[in-house]
């Protein structure tokens, strides 16, 4: 419970600072201020201190009277003084008084609990220690990245941003407070969206909202061939949706901060794609934009996201083509883990059991946030191919649990993942997967099957179902 | 005479409209417990529900939570292969959600039937009742006609969230496919079945259906 709330706390720190920032941000209407926030290197350097301070607070003098603060240290440490030592009292006097004998016993048993308590606040403090010890460390590195991407690598994308060092600074993690730039930068802008042309898809969006809820119906054949019905649904999913995407952070649902935020963006989207609309799936990748990028800039991301090759396919259920995705996936799946495939294979076990829910929301659904972006940090290096790396990736880590169980714990295992699954042995993982086969590339694999498929669609049509 | 112990596994479908309830009502029959957090199904989610249906029976449920977008129709038919049964889903309190309730019963039947060539069983549920009574209250007559109409073996108004009705549902739909499987046996050995014989193999089934 203690590692949740911490990773808790660290988000929930990482959110409000961009909140905050995004805050200050339109107080000075600079829009993309993530160059200039120098304080940066303050906020990060002061956060370390304050922890030095208040640990050294807790563990520097243990005679000082409990501040306010210190209640969870109270919880845990000398409460026997308090309460249990009532045992040492004489009785009232209108009671017969306690033998010397029992008294003895008392006493002891006392002195016990106290021995006890004192060595759980040791082995309690120590490893208190070693956690701050380790935040310290991590925050450091931290301070010193945000440096670099700000200092070194941003300025000079063009020409650094696929250096080795770069490359290898980037598999580590974006820093929180430069992700969304490093995202936009690496998703780029094929679509040549501006903020105008965004508030002219909101602004339509908004009018369809208007008129659907005054049953007014002047949206008339403007984009042939979808029906103001369907129209109508998509944006009922949505509302539908926004509900129940990251429900537990209550920041998306009506009434929290990003509600309108998401609404604007996927009504947007439904604007500006109408041959796409709101699928699925699409709610939870604008959320994590939306928690790195302001509104417009987001929405520029999402779009140009979605446009890939990948994700066009599986947005557009273009059946065909996600299975040719799966079996390109199949290949390297039973080029890294043979055993572990043979064993799906024999329980049926095919890769659209599990590979739709992580493909479709990126990971953001099945992954702790912080770590679904850590990988979302490497989808935007390498591409497609990331996510099916991923994926293998988390197979091999779970690959002796996996062999061991049947069709129906495997599917629910992998459709709910553990949730304190760990960064650093995953990315291990990941780190492990070959992405080559037979000195082909995902990519080569990838067109060499379509190639077959199509070939196929031609020859045979009813072989197809 | 000694009747051997019996188990079966069914995989059943649960499907139905976008937000109807249907993960959630997986969770109150598995798991006990509703939480109005629950995050939209992407593709399928799953669930095993062990029943221990008499005893000699034991009956394991493979619950497959299938997205309810439309758009993923052509993606998620690939689930219902092997199906032995389904709920199918919709929220009193949203009309079009009962629209599709035939959309979605002539999609199955389209792409599921059983070895036999007969529709699997299929039980309506008309959830959120906690929230929508009156609506189905005068409507029950029109209720058992639709479901005579559109072949679903039975209706329940359930909630999820005051555990209405579920288990109900759940014993009515385990019931017809168990029937179902003696009429497969029977189809495929006509020559065993015969309620007075007491031959082993079929000897839990009628028992099951005599029982319910």
């Amino acid at each position: 419970a203690m590692h949740i709330s911490t990773a808790l706390l660290f988000m929930d720190r990482n959110l409000l600072a961009r909140k905050q920032n995004a805050r200050l941000d339109k107080q000075n209407d600079l829009g993309w201020k993530l160059f200039g926030k120098v304080p940066l290197r303050e906020n990060t350097q002061k956060d370390s201190k304050k922890i030095q301070k208040e640990y050294e607070d807790k563990t520097g003098r243990p005679s000082k009277p409990p501040s306010p603060k210190q209640n969870v240290r109270k919880n845990l440490d000398f409460e026997p003084l308090s309460t249990t030592a009532l045992i040492l009292e004489d009785r009232p006097a209108n009671l017969p008084a306690k033998p010397a004998e029992e008294a003895q016993k008392h006493r002891q048993q006392y002195e016990e609990m106290v021995v006890q308590a004192k060595k759980r606040e040791l082995k309690e403090a120590q490893r208190r220690k070693k956690q701050l010890e380790e935040r310290c460390r991590v925050e450091e590195s931290i301070g010193n990245a945000v440096l670099t991407w700000n200092n070194e690598i941003l300025p000079n994308w063009e020409t650094m941003w696929c250096s080795r060092k770069v490359r290898d600074l980037w598999w580590q993690g974006i820093p929180p407070s430069v992700r969304g730039k490093v995202w936009s930068l690496a998703i780029g802008n094929e679509l040549n969206i501006t903020h105008e042309l965004f508030d002219i898809c909101l602004a339509r969006a908004k009018e369809r909202w208007r008129s659907l809820s005054t049953g007014g119906s002047e949206v008339e054949s403007e984009d042939a061939g979808f029906s103001a019905a369907d129209r109508e649904a998509s944006l009922e999913l949505i509302k539908l949706d926004i509900s129940r995407t990251f429900p537990n952070l209550c920041i998306f649902q009506q009434g929290g901060p990003y509600h309108d935020m998401l609404h604007s963006i996927l009504g947007a989207y439904t604007c500006y794609r109408p041959d796409v609309g709101y699928v699925q799936g699409m709610s939870f990748i604008a959320a994590v934009l939306i928690l790195n990028l302001d509104t417009a800039d987001a929405f520029i991301a999402f779009s140009n996201l979605l446009n890939k090759p990948c994700q066009m396919a599986f947005f557009r259920v273009d059946h065909g083509l996600m299975l040719t995705y799966f079996a390109a996936f199949e290949v390297f799946f039973e080029e890294n883990l043979p055993k572990l495939f043979a064993h799906f294979k024999k329980n049926n076990l095919t890769p659209d059991i599990y590979l739709i829910d992580w493909i479709f929301t990126l990971y953001s659904k099945s992954l702790p946030l912080d770590l679904a972006c850590r990988i979302w940090d490497v989808f935007c290096r390498d591409g497609e191919e990331f996510l099916f790396r991923t994926a293998l990736g988390i197979l091999k880590l779970f690959e002796d649990i996996l062999t061991k169980m049947d069709f129906i714990h495997m599917a629910q295992f992998l459709t709910r993942l553990p949730e304190d699954l760990p960064a650093e042995e995953l990315f291990a993982s990941i780190a492990t997967i070959q992405m080559q086969s037979r000195n082909k590339k995902w990519a080569q694999v990838l067109t060499a099957l379509q190639k077959d498929s199509r070939e196929m669609e031609k020859g045979s049509p009813s072989l197809r179902h | 005479m000694q009747v051997p112990h019996k188990e079966h596994l069914y995989k059943l479908l649960v499907i139905g409209d976008l937000g109807v309830g249907k993960t959630s009502i997986i969770k109150r029959y598995v798991h006990q417990n509703f939480s109005s957090h629950y995050r939209a199904t992407i593709g399928v989610d799953f669930a095993l529900k062990v029943l221990h249906w008499d005893p000699e029976t034991v009956v394991r449920l493979q619950l497959w939570d299938i997205a309810g977008q439309e758009r993923f129709g052509n993606m998620t038919r690939v689930y219902y292969r092997e199906a032995m049964g389904a709920f199918i889903v919709f929220d009193v309190t949203r009309p079009a959600t009962f629209e599709a309730v035939a959309k979605w019963k002539n999609d199955l039947d389209s792409k599921l039937t059983l070895p036999n060539g007969k529709p699997v069983s299929v039980v309506l549920l008309a959830n959120k009742c906690d929230q929508g009574k009156e609506v189905l209250l005068n409507n029950g007559l029109k209720m058992d006609q639709f479901c005579k109409e559109h072949g679903f073996v039975g209706w329940f108004e359930t909630s999820a969230k005051e555990n209405i009705n579920i288990d109900e549902a759940s014993r009515c739909l385990v019931k017809h496919i168990l029937a179902n499987e003696c009429d497969l046996i029977e189809s495929i050995e006509p020559d065993i079945v015969k309620p007075h014989l007491t031959s082993s193999k079929v000897a839990p089934c009628w028992w099951v259906m005599q029982q319910s």
